[in-house]
């Protein structure tokens, strides 16, 4: 495959950003390659509602 | 050749949790974070509680591969900079980065636990249950 990029000029004013997170990238300049990941766990089992104990995990990862 | 960034003003208040604010041009960012976000009801932290085994911190992330099809890259660069006036962020948090100038490689990755506990019907507080 051919890609051809031209550049022309770029201006830009005011960036105002909250936050920038969880693998995320501003970037103000050139790359070959970006590769972001992210991974988010928040299954059902994950709200627990109950007696305010100690949450004990065992090594496979499942709660008790 | 690789274009010249220009940022006359940057403000940033916090970097944090394997994060960067890089300023010049770089060959590679890589970045790798893990986090365990436990909100709870009532006032209670042991680090001995919860180690990092959940599969969310081992399972293998895809990747889109970007080397399947040979491609011919080609570049002209009309006009050699890019200018921003400002930049305002209020927080760079787990793996992320803000690059002013070039760089070759950028490589993320986070993995996040999220866990909400709450105590049950009439439970009041857990005081007494607190860790030494």
């Amino acid at each position: 495959m051919n890609f051809t990029v031209i550049n022309h000029d770029v201006h830009v004013g005011h960036i105002h950003i909250i936050g920038v997170t969880s693998s995320s990238l501003v970037l103000v300049g050139d790359s070959e390659t970006i590769q972001l990941a992210s991974a988010f766990d928040t299954p059902p089992e994950s709200l627990i509602i109950g007696p305010f104990a100690p949450i004990v995990v065992t090594d496979e990862g499942s709660k008790k | 050749m690789s274009r010249l960034s220009l940022v006359q003003w940057i403000n940033t208040n916090a970097v944090a949790f394997g994060s960067v604010l890089q300023i010049g041009d770089s060959n590679q960012v890589i970045l790798r974070s893990k986090a365990i976000a436990l909100q709870r009801q009532y006032e209670f932290f042991d680090t001995r509680e919860l180690p990092m085994t959940f599969p969310v911190f081992t399972k293998p992330i895809p990747k889109p591969n970007f080397d399947d099809e040979p491609m011919v890259f080609h570049k002209l660069n009309e006009c050699p900079t890019i200018s921003v006036r400002s930049i305002r962020t209020l927080g760079i948090s787990s793996s992320s980065a803000v690059h002013i100038g070039s760089t070759k490689l950028v490589q993320t990755e986070v993995r996040i636990k999220h866990i909400r506990q709450l105590a049950e019907k009439g439970e009041k507080d857990a005081s007494h249950r607190r860790a030494d």
